[in-house]
């Protein structure tokens, strides 16, 4: 049971203090595995299933119906728990944020919780420790946005490869300056997905597109196990290849490194010297690790023979910048195979391009292939002055341009249509105030980055970015003028509560509407997915949805009677106590997004209710309170998304004594973003990879 | 292979040797000798996209006395004249006239509606999404309702056999790129995944009939694959399993590579010049496209093709040589058509013309069983607008040329009740492609009138 670290993993460990943690806890762990191994004592049997049989197993065992599909009499010892680390997180997390046993069961007294809580995680831990595995992203093809970003960088282009409408939020006149630590207070920007001409920006001459790559459920668009490829696009990669190199935009003017590898040699210089020594970086560059002999060989060889069959110099080499950009050792993202069958450091160069497209959405660049090369890269303080030098630099905006409005599901406000006559002034000529709307929480987000504020702000923050259209939105609902194209946004006090941060945003509230109502409950499952990252279960499927026709609802009825009668079915509550009070505490925002304080049918608006069954609250300001008291599960719900995001994975139980570090460590900085980016780099997981070379599964699930 | 021992490859070996003789696969044999045993023709789809919508009174039987409409933007549901559902004479309107030589072979179809999703341009979504098989409101995270559109449907299932599934061309001979792709675009692989369309006619003769495109694909993919066979090596068990995927995707390439090159000696036969770099007058441009989508049609190339005959919206004025003395700009002289009607209707007439140039090209190609290119194609007319001053998705020109193989009545003029969705019309082309479904984006049934 003892773990071997490849000598890398040490020497990381020892440039990151929290590993010193890492190392007593795994001592300690293997100290109480080997109390079990001994056969002592079984501490589930001890400590654990007392609790279990007394309060749980009476539906989560013996009854006809398993509820949850959770059967705790299966668990019968340490053995069984040990098989299953995800179910364990389960029961831990359940017990923990105090979910289970549901309301109508006997409550289970605080002290005998944490007791059994402490125990359970303890186990978990052990169990973990023995596994030494931690879930790996599959070798995956970049992404539409990836691959622009790294065409972009490998022949530094001017122009964009092809336009992207997944990049919301459009900036004007460079607005977006990481270095100076400050997010200016008038700026412009545009709408991208609903604007006008939004789309027009200098491109590539006749180079198409691959199609958008859709975000996975409760997750992103770099998800490795969404990003396949297909003939078809294996077609669109070798005509990409082939027509940005050839395309007429493709000039010395805009690509930087024309002089450097296009353009023809001296007559006297050697023909094969000069096709490698180009040759070299740009492949290290293009395929992110220093390129076997072999490898240039191929390429080197056939730029030659091109040349001497005739074809111009420049003509040749494009054809092998258009080869790399075709092979997979460019286009694809992977690590490479580990050693043993545990858990393995990644190398220098696998971490320079986990950071670059974690932070920047592209390949790494010289400096971090530089420091890769020299096999620094990990140490402490490189990595730290690394990712402090890429927070700093404007290739942030591609993370902006992607976590985000991804961790947000902003893309949901674009298809969102409220009810044209209830609504008239949410549409404008063309437009939709939405438009407006989905910029303010992404502004939001850049300014806490960039300033690297406290993700509380996002709960709630006394400032925010407005243009005219939006102030005079919130104010009552009225338009103002606005430009289509390139919007001035001004950073703005906010003095009332019921505004700020994201929950209260209109894009959010409106996209978790329908066309004539607000939904209570889509936005109770929003809240839960997006800032607590515990999205529900889906609705079993034969419930039947909520009667909507004039005949069958009665006028006089709020939204949140006629929710209680559906959610008198046992098998519903358990859910619905969950998601519902978090909807229901948004009910003072209409359709639009709009302060309400009464229904249509002039019934007033309810929206009091408890958080976590612990926090009463009888409106939304005492509700953004509640959160903020809950404010390490709220960060800790957020550092797993922003986890996700940069392992391109879901995350799993292995995945959560991180988590637990990373919001420890970001506590006493009150949660900053930087903090929490920097801790995130610094986790286990990011530094750590699991793909065995022969295909031994077990311990994988 | 050695440095020196790659040097000693010539460029032809190179670009015609290992690559192909690595990749090729035995089946291909078998589904040439399958093409040589089919006596009845194959049948073909085309469409032929109008920007901008036309002048109703100049286009529509029954309407030659209606007001011209003032620009509106509401996309409200506009209904043409009333008139009764059923067959009617096919009567040739001014702008239908090109059409005399050829009136027995085509069905002009009227009554026949869409919907406007609200949220994108009313301009870029009437092309994009004329042919989407999504009905509104059904993809979520898009403003468009735009998913495979029915060329690429119907490739699916007769697109096998040929060297290209489809091709997608556009007469767009604009140099800015002012428009998105929304714009000169009516044919998408799928949500957000466009089939770009061709808009130089060199460009689309090179890959169509040249080896220009072949070679540099050749070229590299050995380069690729060598990279791919190092790379799989370095992978662990599971991520070596998914990189197949790599492989088989080269593999199809290749094949659709050697399809075409077993069709080589064919096309030599091809009797068309490689097209100059010289910028041609508006009508020979497009005949040239024409000419090009045609003999496309004719040798097996493809079966499905589709050609926009200018861009959506796009304000920037343009010559249309036989026309008018200055650059016009389609889209601005659409929405005063109370000063510009006269000229409008030049512009129609003058689509309508090469419209019919290609029905005629292609009804002189014999085929076998008596037939010809136009009998086995569906060839079909139609504009994403039913008036491009109103902006409306109602009443829509479309024209039906061919009969599928016989499998259409044609020479008539066919009216359809209110809101009768187009999608119907796409389902009936769908099933007399082969393709086995139901139901089309919207559509409520096929148009069982229509068949013979």
């Amino acid at each position: 049971m003892r773990l071997k670290f490849p000598p890398q993993t040490i020497s990381n460990m020892k440039s990151l203090t929290f590993y010193h943690l890492s190392i007593v806890l795994f001592l300690l762990g293997a100290f109480c595995a080997q109390a079990v191994v001994a056969g002592e004592v079984d501490p589930f049997q001890k400590f654990v299933q007392p609790v279990l049989q007394k309060r749980c197993v009476k539906c989560h065992g013996e009854g006809d119906e398993l509820e949850g599909d959770v059967n705790l009499l299966a668990i019968k010892n340490f053995a069984d728990v040990s098989k299953d680390p995800d179910l364990l997180s389960s029961i831990i997390d359940a017990l923990e944020q105090g979910d289970m046993p549901p309301e109508d069961e006997p409550e289970l007294k605080p002290k005998a919780r944490k007791q059994v809580v402490t125990h359970l995680k303890h186990m978990l831990h052990e169990v973990l420790q023995a596994r030494s595995t931690f879930s790996q992203s599959p070798i995956r093809r970049m992404n539409r946005f990836q691959y622009n970003n790294a065409v972009q960088d490998l022949f530094q282009l001017k122009p964009v490869v092809f336009s992207l409408p997944e990049r919301m939020l459009r900036e004007y006149k460079n607005y977006f300056q990481p270095q100076t630590g400050k997010m200016p207070a008038n700026l412009n920007a545009g709408s991208r997905p609903l604007g006008k001409s939004q789309m027009i920006e200098p491109r590539l001459a006749g180079v198409g597109p691959f199609p958008q790559d859709l975000r996975a459920e409760n997750g992103f668009d770099n998800r490795g196990d969404h990003l396949s490829l297909s003939p078809l696009l294996m077609e669109s990669f070798m005509k990409l290849s082939t027509s940005i190199v050839q395309s007429r935009d493709f000039t010395p003017k805009n690509c930087g490194i024309w002089k450097t590898f296009f353009a023809p040699p001296l007559v006297n210089d050697d023909l094969e010297n000069v096709v490698r020594q180009r040759l070299e970086p740009f492949l290290t560059h293009a395929f992110r690790r220093p390129v076997e002999e072999k490898l240039l060989n191929r390429y080197a060889s056939h730029v030659i023979a091109l040349v001497e069959a005739g074809e111009p110099f420049e003509a040749s080499m494009k054809e092998a910048a258009s080869a790399a950009i075709a092979s997979p050792r460019f286009l694809y993202l992977y690590d490479k195979s580990s050693v043993s069958d545990k858990a393995e450091a990644i190398d220098d160069y696998e971490l320079a391009s986990r950071l670059s497209f974690f932070l920047w959405g592209s390949i790494p660049d010289q400096t971090l292939l530089d420091l890769a090369a020299a096999g620094t890269l990990h140490e402490l303080e490189v990595l730290d002055q690394q990712v402090e030098r890429m927070l700093k630099d404007r290739r942030l905006k591609r993370f902006c341009d992607s976590f985000p409005s991804q961790w947000l599901q902003l893309e949901r406000i674009i298809s969102s249509v409220p009810d044209m006559e209830k609504h008239p002034k949410f549409y404008f000529f063309k437009y939709r105030v939405s438009m407006h709307m989905m910029l303010e929480p992404l502004l939001l987000f850049e300014t806490i980055l960039i300033e690297d504020r406290s993700i509380l702000e996002l709960i709630d923050s006394d400032y925010s970015y407005r243009s005219d259209l939006l102030k005079a939105w919130y104010k009552d609902g009225s338009l103002a003028k606005t430009t289509p194209t390139s919007i001035p946004f001004k950073r703005v006090q906010l003095t009332d509560r019921r505004q700020g941060g994201v929950i209260t945003n209109a894009a959010v509230l409106t996209m978790n509407s329908g066309p004539e109502r607000s939904k209570p409950i889509t936005r109770g499952a929003w809240i839960a997915s997006v800032i607590f990252n515990d999205p529900p279960e889906p609705p079993p499927a034969d419930v039947p949805p909520l009667p909507e026709g004039k005949e069958e609802v009665d006028p006089n009825m709020t939204i949140r009677e006629r929710l209680a009668a559906h959610r008198k079915r046992a098998d519903c509550a358990g859910c619905h106590e969950q998601i519902d009070p978090l909807g229901f505490a948004l009910e003072n925002y209409g359709p639009t997004g709009l302060w309400r304080d009464q229904y249509e049918n002039g019934r007033d608006v309810d929206s009091a209710g408890v958080l976590f069954r612990k926090h009463e609250f009888n409106n939304i300001i005492e509700f953004k309170d509640a959160i903020l008291i809950e404010k390490d599960r709220f960060a800790r719900g957020f550092a797993s998304h922003l986890l996700s995001f940069a392992l391109a994975r879901e995350l799993n139980a292995a995945d959560s004594p991180a988590l637990d570090q990373i919001v420890s460590e970001t506590k006493s900085d009150n949660y900053t973003l930087q903090a929490i980016i920097k801790q995130i780099v610094a986790s286990e997981p990011f530094l750590h990879k699991y793909n065995p070379e022969e295909g031994t599964t077990k311990n994988v699930k | 292979m050695s440095s020196e021992a790659w040097k000693r490859i010539s460029r032809r070996n190179f670009l015609y040797g290992t690559g192909g003789a690595a990749l090729s696969l035995p089946w291909l044999e078998g589904i040439a000798a399958q093409a040589a045993t089919v006596s009845t023709p194959a049948q073909r789809m085309a469409f032929f996209y109008v920007p901008i919508g036309v002048i109703r009174r100049g286009f529509f039987p029954n309407e030659a006395n209606a007001e011209l409409r003032k620009f509106v933007d509401t996309k409200e549901p506009i209904n043409g004249a009333k008139m009764p559902v059923g067959f009617h004479e096919l009567e040739l309107t001014p702008t239908l006239k090109p059409l005399e030589n050829i009136q027995h072979k085509v069905s002009l179809l009227t009554g026949l509606d869409r919907t406007f999703q609200h949220g994108t341009d009313v301009h870029a979504q009437c092309a994009s999404c004329f042919m989407s098989s999504a009905a509104p409101y059904t993809i979520k995270s898009s403003a468009w309702p735009l998913d495979r559109t029915l060329d690429h449907i119907v490739a699916d299932q007769v697109g096998h056999a040929t060297p290209f599934r489809s091709i997608e061309l556009s007469c767009n001979s604009h140099k800015d790129n002012k428009e998105s792709l929304h714009f000169d675009n009516i044919s998408w692989y799928g949500t957000g995944h466009v089939a770009p369309s061709m808009r130089d006619p060199r460009k689309v003769y090179r890959r169509l009939f040249g080896t220009q495109e072949l070679k540099s694909y050749r070229n590299i993919t050995d380069l690729v694959l060598a990279d791919a066979k190092s790379l799989s090596r370095e992978l662990g068990s599971t991520d070596r399993h998914k990189f197949a995927e790599y492989f088989d995707s080269i593999r199809t390439l290749e094949e659709q590579m050697d399809k075409f090159e077993k069709m080589k000696g064919e096309l030599e036969e091809v009797d068309l010049e490689e097209p100059t770099a010289a910028l041609l007058p508006r009508g020979e441009y497009i005949r040239l496209m024409a000419d090009l989508m045609v003999t496309a049609l004719q040798t097996g190339l493809t079966h499905v093709a589709t050609m926009m005959i200018a861009p959506e919206r796009w304000d920037t004025p343009y010559m249309f040589e036989s026309l008018f003395d200055k650059p016009r700009s389609h889209h601005q002289m659409s929405h005063k058509p109370q000063t510009f009607v006269d000229d409008l209707l030049k512009v129609d007439h003058f689509h309508m013309q090469q419209y019919a140039y290609m029905l005629e090209k292609m009804d002189n190609i014999k085929e076998a069983n008596d037939t010809t290119l136009l009998d086995n194609t569906l060839f079909t007319y139609g504009s994403g607008l039913g008036d491009g001053s109103t902006h409306q998705y109602s009443d829509l020109p479309i024209i039906v040329a061919g009969s599928g193989g016989g499998k259409l009545k044609t020479g008539h003029h066919y009216h359809f009740a209110d809101g009768t969705p187009l999608s119907n019309l796409w389902l009936t082309q769908a099933q007399l492609m082969g393709v086995n479904r139901k139901r089309f984006s919207d559509s409520t049934q096929a148009l069982g009138e229509l068949l013979a």
